[in-house]
C-alpha cells in the first residue's frame, strides 16, 4: 500500500498507543497516588539529560562503526577523575574543598578532560575496536567491556573504593532575593519544588551538544559520517577515509563521555571508580534502544523520557512505601523498559532499524 | 568444518609409527595410538588427576577453599562455554545466574530445612528457570540486543532479586550451611571436583549427542541450521537451560564454601570476569574454559602470596581485574582460542588423539570450534 493512502492512525499506531497509556499513567499517578509530578520532571531530566549525553556518545559510535561500546561509560569516569586530580592540585589524599573552588578552575579542568576523553576514546578504538574489525559485533561488546573493566580497575588501583566529593559548576539554585544574612528567601521553585542549577545546566549541555551534532550533521565531514555510516564501501570509492571517519566518531563520543563524567559526578556531588559504569551505563544503553539506536534525536528523548521514568519509579516506591520490599526501583525501571522495548518495538522510538 | 578424523586421507598419515591398525589406505580407519601412547598418555592424565586429588595438601590449610573456589569457578566456566562456545550467544549477566543458584540453596537449606542435596537440586531448577525465562526474551532478540539484555539482568538481579529481604535476609546474608557428609574444607573441596567432573561429562555427552552437534549447527548459521530441520528456538532454549542449570548447581556450591551468601558477592564485575575467565580459557575448549575459570579464581591469592613473600613484587590482589582485562583484550586481538588455542596439540594429546592435527586452520576460534 502506498504510504500517502494509510490513514493516520494506522501509521502512528505504536506512538499513539504510548502516548495514551502515558497521559493515563500520569493522570491516575497524580490524582490516585499524589505524586507530586513536578518533583519528578525536576529530578527526571536532571538524570535523564546525563543520559542522554552518555547515549548520544553510544549511538554516533554505534551509527558510524557497528560496535557498541561499553567503555563508553569510564571514558567519562577516567577524564572525571582527571578533574579531581587537577582540582587537588595532584594530591589523591585530600578532598576538592568545594567552598574556595573557583569556577574558572573547574571550567579550565573540565576542557582538558574534554580534550582527554576524546583522546582515549580514539586510542581505545586504534588499540582494540579498530583490530577487531573483522570479527563479530559481539565480540567487539566484549572487547570494549574489557576495556571497561580496564579503565575501571586502575581507578581502583590509583583512588581506592572511596567516594570522593566533587563540584558541581555552580552551587545551589537561581535565586530571586536574599535576606540579610545572604541566606536564599525566594530561590526558582514550581510548585514548591526547588530547581537546582546543575539541572538546569545538564539540561543546556545536552541542548547545546545536541545542536551541535545536529549542525555537525549538515557539514561536509558530519555528511561524510553519515554516508559512511550507510554504506561504508560506496563512501570509501567516494574518497571518505572510512578510517578517519570512525576515529572522528570515537572522538566525539569521547567528549559527550568526558562531559556526561563531569556532569554525571556533579549529579551525585561524589566521585567513585566505576561511577558512571554502574550508575548511567545500562540507563544509556536503554535510552539509545528506547529511542532508536542508530538515531541522535532518539538517544535524546529516549534518555530524557527514561531519567523521567526512573524518577517516577523512586517517587512511587517512596510514596507506596515499597521500599523495604522493592529495593532497586531504578534498576526494575530501566530493565522493564529495554524488555518492553525489545519485545514490543526493537527499532525503538525514532529509529528506522532494529 | 572438524570432522573428526577422517584418517588415511593425505599421505602424511602412513608416517606415524601408532597408526599400525588395520590397512592404512581404508579412509574409514580410525586411528589409535600405540600401546606406548596409551602409556604414556594414561600416565600423564594420571600425574595430573593425582595433582588435583592432592591438591589440598600442597597448599596451607587456611586457603584450601580457595581450591574448592576453583572448582566452582570451573564449573561456572563450563556454563558459560554452553552459551558462549557452543551457540555463540554471549552472556553479560551470569553472575546473576550464578546468585539465583546460591541464594536458592540458602533458602532451601536455611528457611526450608532440606538435606543438602535437595537443596542442590532445588539451585539447579531455578537457575533452569530463570535462564528459561531469560531465553525466552533471548528468542526474540538477537545478538547485541541480546547482550544488552542481560547485563540488565545481571544489574536487575543484583539490585532488586538479591536485596529482596523476604528471601535473601538482604545485606545480613543468608546462611548456606555444608552437607553433613562433606563439612570439612578437604571433603568439600573433593566434592566441588566430583561435581565439576560430572558437569565435564555430561557436557561432553550432550556435545557428542545429536542436541549438541544441532546447538552448535545453528551456532555457525542460524537459516542453514533451520533449513536442515533444526528446531532452532528448542535448541537455543536447550542451551539456556543447560547453562542455567549448570550455573545453579555452581551457585549451591559456591554458596556453602563460606556458608553464607551475601548479595555483594554477585555484582557486575563477576559477571564480567565470568566472561574473561571463558574468553582467555578459550570458548568452545572444555579444558581451555576449565583452565581459564582456576587460573581466575586462584590469581587473586597467588598475586597477594607473591607480594607477601617477595619486596619487589608490586602487584596485589586488587590487580587481577586489571590484569584479566588486559588478557582478555591481548586474547581476543592476537590468540582468539585463547589458552586452548596455546595447548592446542597438548590437549588433543590427552584426548587419545594424534599430537599434531590433521586438518589445518584455526582449531579454536571464537564462536568456532567446539567440543574438543
Amino acid at each position: 500500500m502506498d504510504e500517502s493512502t494509510v490513514p493516520f492512525y494506522e501509521r502512528y499506531r505504536t506512538p499513539l498507543i504510548v502516548v495514551t497509556v502515558a497521559v493515563v499513567f500520569i493522570l491516575f499517578a497524580v490524582f490516585v497516588l499524589d505524586i507530586n509530578m513536578i518533583s519528578v520532571l525536576v529530578n527526571g531530566l536532571q538524570v535523564g539529560a546525563v543520559y542522554s549525553l552518555v547515549a548520544l556518545g553510544l549511538a554516533l559510535v554505534y551509527k558510524a562503526t557497528r560496535v557498541l561500546n561499553f567503555a563508553q561509560g569510564e571514558l567519562g569516569t577516567v577524564p572525571a577523575f582527571l578533574v579531581f586530580l587537577i582540582l587537588v592540585n595532584g594530591d589523591r589524599s585530600v578532598e576538592i574543598d568545594i567552598g574556595t573552588l573557583s569556577t574558572s578552575k573547574l571550567l579550565l579542568a573540565t576542557l582538558i578532560a574534554i580534550v582527554v576523553g576524546a583522546v582515549l576514546a580514539v586510542l581505545v578504538n586504534v588499540l582494540v575496536v579498530q583490530r577487531l574489525a573483522d570479527a563479530s559485533p559481539v565480540t567487539s561488546l566484549v572487547a570494549t567491556a574489557g576495556v571497561a573493566l580496564l579503565f575501571s580497575s586502575a581507578e581502583l588501583i590509583f583512588f581506592e573504593a572511596k567516594a570522593r566529593k566533587f563540584p558541581r559548576f555552580v552551587e545551589g539554585s537561581p535565586c530571586f532575593a536574599r535576606d540579610a544574612e545572604g541566606f536564599c528567601t525566594s530561590p526558582l521553585a514550581f510548585g514548591g519544588v526547588v530547581v537546582p542549577w546543575h539541572t538546569i545546566i545538564v539540561i543546556a549541555v545536552l541542548a547545546v551538544a545536541a545542536a551541535l551534532l545536529a549542525v555537525f550533521f549538515r557539514t561536509p565531514p558530519g555528511v561524510a559520517l553519515l554516508a559512511t555510516a550507510q554504506e561504508p564501501f560506496a563512501a570509501e570509492l567516494h574518497g571518505i577515509s572510512v578510517r578517519s571517519m570512525s576515529t572522528l566518531a570515537w572522538g566525539t563520543a569521547g567528549a559527550l563521555a568526558a562531559i556526561g563524567g563531569v556532569l554525571g559526578a556533579g549529579v551525585f556531588e561524589a566521585i567513585s571508580p566505576g561511577l558512571m559504569t554502574t550508575t548511567f551505563l545500562i540507563p544509556a544503553f536503554t535510552a539509545a534502544v528506547l529511542g532508536g539506536i542508530t538515531s541522535m534525536v532518539g538517544a535524546v528523548v529516549g534518555g530524557l523520557l527514561l531519567g523521567i521514568t526512573v524518577a517516577f519509579a523512586n517517587s512511587f516506591v517512596l510514596a507506596q512505601n515499597l521500599t523495604s520490599v522493592l529495593p532497586g526501583p531504578p534498576q526494575i525501571a530501566t530493565f522493564l523498559v529495554l524488555l518492553l522495548v525489545l519485545l514490543v518495538r526493537p527499532r525503538g522510538l525514532l529509529g528506522k532499524e532494529a | 568444518m572438524a570432522i573428526d578424523t577422517p584418517a588415511g586421507i593425505d599421505s602424511e598419515e602412513g608416517m606415524d609409527l601408532g597408526a599400525q591398525h588395520g590397512d592404512p589406505d581404508d579412509p574409514r580407519r580410525i586411528w589409535r595410538p600405540s600401546t606406548a601412547g596409551y602409556v604414556g598418555r594414561f600416565f600423564v592424565l594420571g600425574l595430573f588427576a593425582a595433582f588435583v586429588l592432592t591438591a589440598p595438601f600442597w597448599v596451607p590449610d587456611t586457603q584450601t577453599n580457595i581450591l574448592s573456589r576453583a572448582a566452582v569457578f570451573a564449573m561456572v566456566a563450563l556454563s558459560m562455554n554452553v552459551l558462549m562456545g557452543y551457540t555463540g550467544q554471549v552472556s553479560l549477566g551470569h553472575a546473576a545466574f550464578v546468585g539465583v543458584g546460591a541464594f536458592s540453596a540458602g533458602f532451601a537449606l536455611t528457611e526450608a530445612q532440606m538435606p543438602w542435596m535437595f537443596a542442590a537440586v532445588f539451585a539447579i531448577a531455578t537457575g533452569g528457570v530463570s535462564a528459561l525465562i531469560l531465553g525466552g526474551i533471548a528468542l526474540r532478540v538477537r545478538g547485541l540486543y541480546l547482550a544488552l539484555v542481560t547485563i540488565a539482568y545481571g544489574l536487575f538481579a543484583q539490585e532488586v532479586i538479591f536485596n529482596i529481604r523476604a528471601v535473601t535476609r538482604g545485606g545480613a546474608g543468608m546462611p548456606a550451611p555444608r552437607p553433613a557428609f562433606a563439612s570439612g574444607d578437604y571433603a568439600y573441596f573433593y566434592l566441588c571436583v566430583a561435581a565439576v567432573l560430572v558437569v565435564w561429562v555430561l557436557d561432553w555427552l550432550l556435545t557428542s549427542s545429536k542436541a549438541g552437534r544441532a546447538i552448535q549447527a545453528l551456532r555457525d548459521d542460524e537459516r542453514v541450521a533451520a533449513s536442515w530441520g533444526i528446531n532452532v528456538t528448542g535448541f537455543k532454549l536447550l542451551a539456556f537451560v543447560v547453562s542455567g542449570s549448570i550455573a545453579g548447581l555452581a551457585g549451591a556450591l559456591f554458596a556453602s564454601i563460606e556458608t553464607i551468601v551475601v548479595s555483594i558477592s554477585f555484582g557486575f564485575g563477576l559477571s564480567l570476569l565470568f566472561v574473561l575467565m571463558t574468553v582467555v580459557g578459550g570458548l568452545g575448549s572444555r579444558p581451555g574454559v576449565v583452565t581459564g575459570g582456576v587460573l581466575f579464581a586462584v590469581l587473586p591469592t597467588l598475586l597477594e602470596t607473591a607480594h607477601n613473600a617477595w619486596s619487589w613484587w608490586p602487584f596485589t590482589a586488587l590487580w587481577e581485574p586489571l590484569i584479566g582485562a588486559l588478557l582478555l583484550i591481548l586474547t581476543l586481538i592476537f590468540f582468539p582460542g585463547g589458552i586452548a588455542q596455546q595447548n592446542e596439540h597438548l590437549y588433543r594429546w590427552l584426548s587419545f588423539k594424534k599430537f599434531h592435527a590433521e586438518e589445518h586452520g584455526p582449531v579454536a576460534n571464537p564462536g568456532g570450534g567446539g567440543g574438543h
